[in-house]
Protein backbone atom coordinates (compact mmCIF):
# COMPACT_ATOMS: atom_id res chain seq x y z
CA UNK A 1 0.00 0.00 0.00
CA UNK A 2 1.09 3.59 -0.22
CA UNK A 3 1.54 3.91 3.39
CA UNK A 4 3.69 1.01 4.38
CA UNK A 5 5.81 1.67 1.23
CA UNK A 6 6.77 5.63 2.14
CA UNK A 7 7.84 4.42 5.81
CA UNK A 8 9.99 1.50 4.89
CA UNK A 9 13.01 3.63 5.02
CA UNK A 10 11.97 5.29 8.18
CA UNK A 11 11.66 1.43 9.69
CA UNK A 12 14.90 0.02 8.37
CA UNK A 13 16.08 2.69 9.67
CA UNK A 14 14.84 2.35 13.14
CA UNK A 15 15.82 -1.90 13.12
CA UNK A 16 19.19 -0.72 11.77
CA UNK A 17 19.84 1.35 14.74
CA UNK A 18 18.34 -0.66 17.42
CA UNK A 19 20.22 -3.53 16.49
CA UNK A 20 23.52 -1.95 16.67
CA UNK A 21 22.61 -0.48 19.64
CA UNK A 22 21.85 -3.95 21.14
CA UNK A 23 25.30 -5.47 19.12
CA UNK A 24 27.16 -2.24 21.16
CA UNK A 25 25.33 -2.94 24.71
CA UNK A 26 26.23 -6.92 24.26
CA UNK A 27 30.39 -6.39 23.14
CA UNK A 28 30.29 -3.84 26.33
CA UNK A 29 29.04 -6.54 29.05
CA UNK A 30 32.30 -8.72 28.19
CA UNK A 31 34.79 -8.58 31.87
CA UNK A 32 36.75 -5.08 31.66
CA UNK A 33 39.34 -4.54 34.24
CA UNK A 34 37.51 -2.55 37.05
CA UNK A 35 40.84 -1.67 39.02
CA UNK A 36 40.30 1.28 41.22
CA UNK A 37 37.24 2.15 38.59
CA UNK A 38 34.76 0.26 40.63
CA UNK A 39 35.74 1.82 44.06
CA UNK A 40 33.65 -1.25 46.30
CA UNK A 41 34.56 -4.26 44.16
CA UNK A 42 37.93 -3.39 44.82
CA UNK A 43 37.97 -2.33 48.63
CA UNK A 44 36.29 -5.81 48.63
CA UNK A 45 39.20 -7.52 47.00
CA UNK A 46 41.76 -5.90 48.41
CA UNK A 47 40.15 -6.27 52.05
CA UNK A 48 39.79 -10.37 51.71
CA UNK A 49 42.89 -10.87 50.06
CA UNK A 50 44.77 -8.95 52.91
CA UNK A 51 42.49 -10.74 55.69
CA UNK A 52 43.71 -14.35 53.62
CA UNK A 53 47.25 -13.28 54.16
CA UNK A 54 46.81 -12.21 57.58
CA UNK A 55 45.39 -15.76 58.39
CA UNK A 56 47.40 -18.34 56.69
CA UNK A 57 50.46 -16.32 56.86
CA UNK A 58 50.42 -16.22 60.90
CA UNK A 59 50.42 -18.79 63.70
CA UNK A 60 51.26 -19.84 67.16
CA UNK A 61 52.50 -23.19 68.28
CA UNK A 62 49.19 -24.57 69.92
CA UNK A 63 47.01 -22.57 67.52
CA UNK A 64 48.15 -24.72 64.37
CA UNK A 65 45.22 -26.23 63.87
CA UNK A 66 43.06 -22.79 63.38
CA UNK A 67 45.84 -21.62 60.68
CA UNK A 68 45.45 -24.78 58.68
CA UNK A 69 41.60 -24.11 58.77
CA UNK A 70 42.25 -20.24 57.37
CA UNK A 71 44.38 -22.30 55.10
CA UNK A 72 41.57 -24.60 53.62
CA UNK A 73 38.78 -21.90 53.74
CA UNK A 74 41.63 -19.04 51.77
CA UNK A 75 43.59 -21.15 49.60
CA UNK A 76 43.32 -22.77 46.10
CA UNK A 77 45.34 -24.09 43.48
CA UNK A 78 49.01 -24.04 43.11
CA UNK A 79 48.91 -21.93 46.33
CA UNK A 80 47.35 -24.38 48.35
CA UNK A 81 50.06 -26.85 47.26
CA UNK A 82 53.33 -24.69 48.08
CA UNK A 83 51.85 -23.52 51.15
CA UNK A 84 51.15 -27.67 52.15
CA UNK A 85 54.97 -28.13 52.01
CA UNK A 86 55.68 -24.66 53.93
CA UNK A 87 53.61 -25.70 56.69
CA UNK A 88 54.46 -29.50 57.05
CA UNK A 89 58.05 -27.38 58.23
CA UNK A 90 55.91 -25.42 60.11
CA UNK A 91 54.58 -27.96 62.05
CA UNK A 92 57.82 -29.61 63.07
CA UNK A 93 59.22 -26.61 64.17
CA UNK A 94 57.16 -24.28 65.36
CA UNK A 95 55.90 -26.74 68.42
CA UNK A 96 59.57 -27.51 69.51
CA UNK A 97 61.16 -23.73 69.19
CA UNK A 98 57.91 -22.40 70.31
CA UNK A 99 57.94 -19.49 67.63
CA UNK A 100 54.90 -18.14 66.96
CA UNK A 101 54.10 -15.84 63.34
CA UNK A 102 52.27 -12.48 63.02
CA UNK A 103 51.64 -11.14 59.76
CA UNK A 104 50.07 -8.22 58.91
CA UNK A 105 49.59 -6.25 55.94
CA UNK A 106 51.10 -2.84 55.23
CA UNK A 107 49.66 -1.87 52.29
CA UNK A 108 47.44 -3.40 49.03
CA UNK A 109 46.88 -2.19 46.02
CA UNK A 110 44.57 -4.14 42.96
CA UNK A 111 47.05 -4.47 39.78
CA UNK A 112 44.01 -6.23 37.76
CA UNK A 113 40.13 -6.65 38.81
CA UNK A 114 38.62 -8.20 36.08
CA UNK A 115 34.94 -10.17 36.39
CA UNK A 116 36.09 -12.99 39.25
CA UNK A 117 39.83 -12.98 38.27
CA UNK A 118 42.06 -10.24 40.58
CA UNK A 119 45.81 -9.47 41.10
CA UNK A 120 47.24 -7.62 44.02
CA UNK A 121 50.20 -6.07 45.05
CA UNK A 122 50.54 -6.44 49.24
CA UNK A 123 53.36 -5.38 51.48
CA UNK A 124 53.56 -7.33 54.38
CA UNK A 125 54.87 -7.14 57.79
CA UNK A 126 56.21 -10.51 59.62
CA UNK A 127 57.04 -10.72 63.06
CA UNK A 128 58.47 -13.85 64.73
CA UNK A 129 57.77 -14.26 68.43
CA UNK A 130 60.16 -16.38 70.18
CA UNK A 131 59.32 -18.71 73.17
CA UNK A 132 58.95 -15.79 76.05
CA UNK A 133 57.68 -13.16 74.15
CA UNK A 134 61.18 -11.54 72.32
CA UNK A 135 59.93 -10.25 69.02
CA UNK A 136 62.04 -10.12 66.15
CA UNK A 137 61.87 -6.77 64.11
CA UNK A 138 59.58 -7.18 61.60
CA UNK A 139 60.75 -8.62 58.53
CA UNK A 140 59.27 -6.75 55.33
CA UNK A 141 58.05 -8.93 52.67
CA UNK A 142 56.29 -8.05 49.44
CA UNK A 143 53.76 -10.31 47.62
CA UNK A 144 52.08 -10.65 44.23
CA UNK A 145 48.72 -12.81 44.97
CA UNK A 146 46.26 -14.10 42.17
CA UNK A 147 42.73 -14.60 43.75
CA UNK A 148 39.62 -15.97 42.27
CA UNK A 149 36.28 -15.34 43.32
CA UNK A 150 34.39 -18.09 44.07
CA UNK A 151 31.52 -19.73 46.67
CA UNK A 152 30.56 -15.72 47.92
CA UNK A 153 34.32 -14.52 48.45
CA UNK A 154 37.81 -13.96 46.91
CA UNK A 155 40.17 -17.36 47.33
CA UNK A 156 44.22 -16.89 47.02
CA UNK A 157 45.20 -19.00 44.09
CA UNK A 158 48.73 -17.88 43.57
CA UNK A 159 51.24 -16.19 45.86
CA UNK A 160 54.73 -14.87 44.35
CA UNK A 161 57.65 -12.80 46.10
CA UNK A 162 58.05 -9.67 44.30
CA UNK B 1 -10.79 8.73 2.69
CA UNK B 2 -7.24 10.11 1.53
CA UNK B 3 -7.09 12.67 4.87
CA UNK B 4 -7.45 9.21 6.61
CA UNK B 5 -4.76 7.33 5.18
CA UNK B 6 -2.23 10.68 5.13
CA UNK B 7 -3.38 11.44 8.94
CA UNK B 8 -2.26 7.36 9.56
CA UNK B 9 1.09 7.62 7.80
CA UNK B 10 1.60 10.73 9.89
CA UNK B 11 1.27 9.23 13.28
CA UNK B 12 2.76 6.49 12.18
CA UNK B 13 5.80 7.95 11.02
CA UNK B 14 5.70 9.99 14.33
CA UNK B 15 5.94 6.69 16.44
CA UNK B 16 8.86 5.97 14.55
CA UNK B 17 10.46 9.03 14.83
CA UNK B 18 10.17 8.72 18.82
CA UNK B 19 10.71 5.41 19.16
CA UNK B 20 14.34 6.07 17.35
CA UNK B 21 14.96 9.02 19.18
CA UNK B 22 14.54 7.00 22.54
CA UNK B 23 17.01 4.12 21.26
CA UNK B 24 19.18 6.42 20.20
CA UNK B 25 19.61 9.00 23.35
CA UNK B 26 19.45 5.67 25.49
CA UNK B 27 22.75 4.40 23.64
CA UNK B 28 24.44 7.84 23.64
CA UNK B 29 23.72 7.66 27.59
CA UNK B 30 24.99 3.91 27.91
CA UNK B 31 28.21 4.72 25.37
CA UNK B 32 29.04 8.29 27.49
CA UNK B 33 29.00 6.02 30.76
CA UNK B 34 30.91 3.16 29.00
CA UNK B 35 34.03 5.97 27.54
CA UNK B 36 33.85 7.78 31.19
CA UNK B 37 34.69 4.03 32.70
CA UNK B 38 37.17 3.40 29.53
CA UNK B 39 38.55 6.53 30.31
CA UNK B 40 39.43 6.20 33.67
CA UNK B 41 40.58 2.95 33.03
CA UNK B 42 43.24 3.72 30.29
CA UNK B 43 44.38 6.73 32.89
CA UNK B 44 45.25 4.24 35.44
CA UNK B 45 47.12 2.42 33.30
CA UNK B 46 48.53 5.22 31.92
CA UNK B 47 49.70 6.54 35.28
CA UNK B 48 51.03 3.27 36.44
CA UNK B 49 53.67 3.15 33.55
CA UNK B 50 54.66 6.71 34.15
CA UNK B 51 55.21 6.11 38.02
CA UNK B 52 57.05 2.91 36.90
CA UNK B 53 59.58 4.71 34.40
CA UNK B 54 60.04 7.77 37.17
CA UNK B 55 60.38 5.10 39.89
CA UNK B 56 63.33 3.50 38.10
CA UNK B 57 64.90 6.64 36.94
CA UNK B 58 64.76 7.56 40.51
CA UNK B 59 66.74 4.64 41.92
CA UNK B 60 69.01 4.34 38.73
CA UNK B 61 72.40 6.24 39.06
CA UNK B 62 75.69 5.44 37.32
CA UNK B 63 78.77 8.00 38.66
CA UNK B 64 80.41 7.79 35.34
CA UNK B 65 76.98 9.06 33.35
CA UNK B 66 76.25 11.43 36.55
CA UNK B 67 75.07 14.55 34.87
CA UNK B 68 72.58 12.76 32.63
CA UNK B 69 71.39 10.46 35.09
CA UNK B 70 70.61 13.76 37.22
CA UNK B 71 68.57 15.12 34.91
CA UNK B 72 66.61 12.42 34.70
CA UNK B 73 65.90 12.69 38.22
CA UNK B 74 64.74 16.11 37.79
CA UNK B 75 62.73 15.50 34.82
CA UNK B 76 60.57 12.52 36.47
CA UNK B 77 60.18 14.98 39.65
CA UNK B 78 58.09 18.18 40.38
CA UNK B 79 57.17 20.02 43.79
CA UNK B 80 58.66 19.59 46.84
CA UNK B 81 60.83 16.42 45.32
CA UNK B 82 61.59 18.11 42.79
CA UNK B 83 63.32 21.31 44.78
CA UNK B 84 65.10 18.81 47.27
CA UNK B 85 67.00 17.48 43.92
CA UNK B 86 67.74 20.41 42.31
CA UNK B 87 68.85 22.66 45.14
CA UNK B 88 71.08 19.74 46.34
CA UNK B 89 72.37 18.66 42.95
CA UNK B 90 75.83 19.67 43.25
CA UNK B 91 76.42 18.41 46.63
CA UNK B 92 75.05 15.26 45.58
CA UNK B 93 77.06 14.74 42.66
CA UNK B 94 80.12 15.27 44.45
CA UNK B 95 79.30 12.65 46.79
CA UNK B 96 78.05 9.84 44.65
CA UNK B 97 81.59 10.69 41.81
CA UNK B 98 83.54 9.88 45.32
CA UNK B 99 81.64 7.14 46.79
CA UNK B 100 81.54 5.31 42.73
CA UNK B 101 77.97 4.45 43.38
CA UNK B 102 76.27 2.45 40.65
CA UNK B 103 72.90 1.59 40.86
CA UNK B 104 70.40 0.27 38.74
CA UNK B 105 66.70 -0.25 39.79
CA UNK B 106 63.77 -2.25 38.18
CA UNK B 107 59.84 -2.33 39.48
CA UNK B 108 58.86 -5.78 39.35
CA UNK B 109 55.45 -5.50 40.43
CA UNK B 110 53.23 -2.06 40.65
CA UNK B 111 49.81 -1.14 41.45
CA UNK B 112 48.21 2.37 41.80
CA UNK B 113 46.50 2.84 44.81
CA UNK B 114 44.53 5.66 44.42
CA UNK B 115 43.60 8.35 41.56
CA UNK B 116 41.76 11.26 41.47
CA UNK B 117 41.23 12.52 37.80
CA UNK B 118 39.97 16.11 38.42
CA UNK B 119 42.72 16.78 40.80
CA UNK B 120 45.37 15.33 39.16
CA UNK B 121 47.04 13.49 41.98
CA UNK B 122 47.95 9.58 42.74
CA UNK B 123 49.68 7.36 45.13
CA UNK B 124 51.02 4.44 43.39
CA UNK B 125 52.89 1.20 45.47
CA UNK B 126 56.07 -0.31 43.78
CA UNK B 127 57.91 -3.49 44.34
CA UNK B 128 61.45 -2.20 43.41
CA UNK B 129 64.99 -4.54 42.91
CA UNK B 130 67.53 -2.08 43.53
CA UNK B 131 71.11 -3.71 42.05
CA UNK B 132 74.03 -2.23 43.60
CA UNK B 133 77.06 -2.86 41.01
CA UNK B 134 80.04 -0.66 42.21
CA UNK B 135 82.66 -1.80 39.24
CA UNK B 136 85.34 -3.74 40.66
CA UNK B 137 82.41 -5.55 43.82
CA UNK B 138 79.52 -8.04 43.00
CA UNK B 139 76.52 -6.99 41.98
CA UNK B 140 74.34 -7.10 45.49
CA UNK B 141 70.67 -7.11 45.00
CA UNK B 142 68.44 -5.19 47.86
CA UNK B 143 64.63 -5.67 47.19
CA UNK B 144 62.64 -2.64 48.17
CA UNK B 145 58.59 -1.15 48.61
CA UNK B 146 58.27 2.25 47.46
CA UNK B 147 54.80 4.17 47.75
CA UNK B 148 55.17 7.17 44.61
CA UNK B 149 52.91 10.40 45.06
CA UNK B 150 52.51 11.35 41.43
CA UNK B 151 50.71 14.78 40.27
CA UNK B 152 49.65 15.02 36.80
CA UNK B 153 51.79 18.61 35.25
CA UNK B 154 51.93 20.48 31.82
CA UNK B 155 54.86 17.95 31.13
CA UNK B 156 53.04 14.97 32.31
CA UNK B 157 52.52 12.75 35.87
CA UNK B 158 55.91 13.15 37.82
CA UNK B 159 56.66 12.04 41.55
CA UNK B 160 56.81 15.07 44.55
CA UNK B 161 56.81 12.36 47.07
CA UNK B 162 58.70 9.03 47.04
CA UNK B 163 59.13 6.39 50.06
CA UNK B 164 59.62 3.23 51.37
CA UNK B 165 56.60 1.57 53.11
CA UNK B 166 56.95 1.91 56.91
CA UNK B 167 56.83 -0.23 59.09
CA UNK B 168 53.35 0.33 60.33
CA UNK B 169 50.35 1.23 58.25
CA UNK B 170 50.08 5.08 57.94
Amino acid sequence: MQTSRSLQPLAALLLTAAGAALLYLGRAEEPRDRALLDAAATGQVLDEVGDGLTRVLSYSPDGLDLTEDAARDVLRGRAAEQYRTLFARVREEAPAQGTSMRTRVVRAGAVELTGDHAVVLVFLDQTSVREGGRESRPAAAQLTVTARYEDGRWRITELKAT
Amino acid sequence: MEGGVRTRRVLLALTLVTALCAVWSGWSWYAAAHDGEAAFSRLREHVLREGTQAVQDLNTLDYRDLERGLDRWEAATTGELHRQITAGRADFARQVTKAGTVTRARVLDGAVAELDERAGRARLLFAVRMTLAPPGAEPVDKRMRLIADLTRTSGGWKADALSQAPGSAA
